[in-house]
């Protein structure tokens, strides 16, 4: 029997999150007892897991993880867990948004956000999901917004970064992981994000009042006198304030490269391309006959295999190491085509490690696995040859992600690869179909083969060993 | 009427800008958050007054185009 503590939930004294057996549950703490009362009572958990902001949960009666508890709830489960670091712009901004809504509505309750974590929110059917049920308190009257620096640092800096510097710049999270510091977001940002207001305001000067007041006892006096003791802080300010980062959050735009488009157009169109339309119904019998939970697509681009998985599966990871391709993925399933779809960006050459206290706050990929079945198509060659990753070690790391295996061989005489092969020597003399099926035979054993019509390429059917 | 909207974001701007030099400065650690909670307290009547003015301008806006119709 397993009963511990999820790693990542140890800072919050008024709860935890611990698994048991096989499920997950929440641990209220007594301390924060009067907030989750209120949060039920005063209808603002039904506002807001009507509203589809805040995962659901029941209370249920099991005993405690450690002391006394309030109370332990049973939330419903997330399918997969994503970081703030793997997500494209959109959702970012579809996360910032929500996190904003739902304050606005826990104020009209008399409740707060005390925390505005990237991290506490998850994407279910398309949609942003905060998970942390104890991140709702009683409002402290007259006070200003104690997550304030949070949601700055953890949404609307990386957004403005993304937005008017480069996208790429998302993965300071990865690094920052309680958000891109607000001096080094102004210190990147061009002289014109000042021109916008809503910049100004919440980063630039922002950063300066932090840096003014960062060994300033005065500041403490003034929190004191002024908002801590009530009143300064007015409700209409509370309001101003989220208005204001609402329409700061709307300006951080952001648009994917042109080729992203034509690739997700160019894939709704090919369907007369004899070896596109083959390989797309050698991957619905294979996913269809295994009748999968969890699909990962890796190299899943703008997702077109993914979705003829979630045809199947009732999770589908589409993983892509370019933004842009993830963004478009990502506003088909906002939009509702494939709400199942949850497009993530992931370079496997670098898949996300184990990172925070202890390596383990945030889970790395392969933790997060395995799943029943990932796809494998139109990758090999990317990590075998573009990264010069031996196919023994290819073969290796894809057993630590999945029960199944679909993967596309693409030959050295396929375009793709003779592409990649231009502007260097071949040193690539084990890539071949025999050297592939000698790599694979340690971890899998092969089920199906099929040549691809009208292709070089052969897809696999593989079952992990 | 959004040249109106930015021209008036850009007065909220100029407030924050000159409260910010009449706060007090002193010596001693803190933790890192307190810059951000007075911040929110200086920068809190302006935001109170944008936003009583995005309501009110609504209002007109919308009162004019209900008649319109």
């Amino acid at each position: 029997m397993t009963d511990e503590r999820v790693a990542g939930s140890f800072r919050d004294p008024a709860g935890f999150v611990f698994r048991r057996d096989a499920a997950l549950y929440r641990q209220v703490n007594p301390r924060f007892a009067q907030h989750y009362d209120q949060l039920m009572t005063s209808g603002l958990y039904e506002t807001l897991t009507g509203a589809g902001l805040l995962v659901r949960h029941e209370e249920v009666d099991v005993a405690p993880h450690a002391g006394d508890a309030h109370r332990v709830l049973r939330p419903e489960i997330i399918d997969f867990i994503s970081y703030p670091y793997e997500w494209c712009p959109g959702q970012l901004r579809d996360a910032a948004l929500a996190t904003l809504r739902a304050q606005q509505l826990a104020f009209d309750h008399g409740m707060s956000l005390r925390d505005a974590s990237a991290f506490n929110v998850q994407f279910v059917a398309g949609k942003p999901v905060l998970i942390d049920t104890l991140s709702l308190e009683i409002l402290p009257q007259g006070e200003p917004w104690v997550a304030y620096r949070q949601f700055c640092q953890h949404f609307l800096a990386p957004l403005a970064l993304a937005s008017s510097v480069d996208v790429r710049l998302l993965r300071l999270l990865a690094v920052h992981l309680d958000g891109v510091p607000l001096d080094l977001a102004a210190a990147l940002l061009p002289g014109r994000s000042r021109m916008q207001p809503g910049l100004a305001v919440h980063l630039h000067a922002h950063a300066r009042s932090q840096r003014r007041h960062a060994d300033d006892a005065g500041a403490e006096e003034q929190t004191k006198s002024g908002a801590k003791s009530g009143g300064r802080f007015s409700e209409q300010a509370f309001r101003g304030l989220i208005d204001s980062l609402t329409a700061a959050v709307r300006k951080q735009g952001w648009e994917p490269g042109q080729s992203a488009w034509r690739d997700y157009y160019a894939a709704k169109e090919s369907y007369s391309d004899e070896a596109m339309a083959h390989k797309e119904e050698l991957v619905a019998k294979f996913v269809g006959e295994l009748q999968p939970r969890s699909v990962w697509d890796l190299g899943a681009n703008t997702g077109r295999f993914s979705s003829l998985a979630a045809r199947t599966a009732a999770s589908v990871v589409a993983l892509e190491m370019d933004p842009s391709a993830v963004e478009v993925s990502w506003r088909q399933a906002a939009a509702g085509e494939t709400p199942t779809v949850l497009p993530l960006v992931m370079d496997f050459a670098n898949p996300s490690p184990g990172l925070g206290w202890a390596h383990a706050e945030r889970q790395s990929l392969s933790d997060r696995g395995p799943a029943d079945v990932a796809l494998a198509l139109a990758l090999i060659h990317h990590l075998a040859i573009a990264n010069n990753v031996p196919l023994a070690d290819v073969a290796a790391w894809f057993a630590t992600l999945c029960q199944w295996l679909v993967l596309e061989w693409v030959p050295k005489d396929d375009p793709m690869v003779r592409r990649l092969l231009a502007s260097r020597h071949d040193v690539f003399d084990g890539y071949s179909e025999q050297g592939l099926e000698d790599a694979l035979a340690d971890w899998f054993e092969v089920v199906r083969r099929e040549r691809v019509n009208g292709s070089q390429r052969t897809l696999y059917l593989l079952r992990r060993r | 009427m959004r040249r109106l909207a930015s021209h008036f974001a850009w007065l909220v701007w100029l407030t924050v800008c000159l409260s910010l030099l009449v706060l007090p400065a002193a010596n001693a650690y803190i933790d890192p958050g307190s810059g951000s909670l007075i911040f929110q307290v200086v920068v809190g009547a302006a935001m109170a007054l944008s936003l009583g003015v995005k309501v009110f301008w609504r209002r007109i806006t919308g009162f004019f185009s209900r008649r319109s119709r």
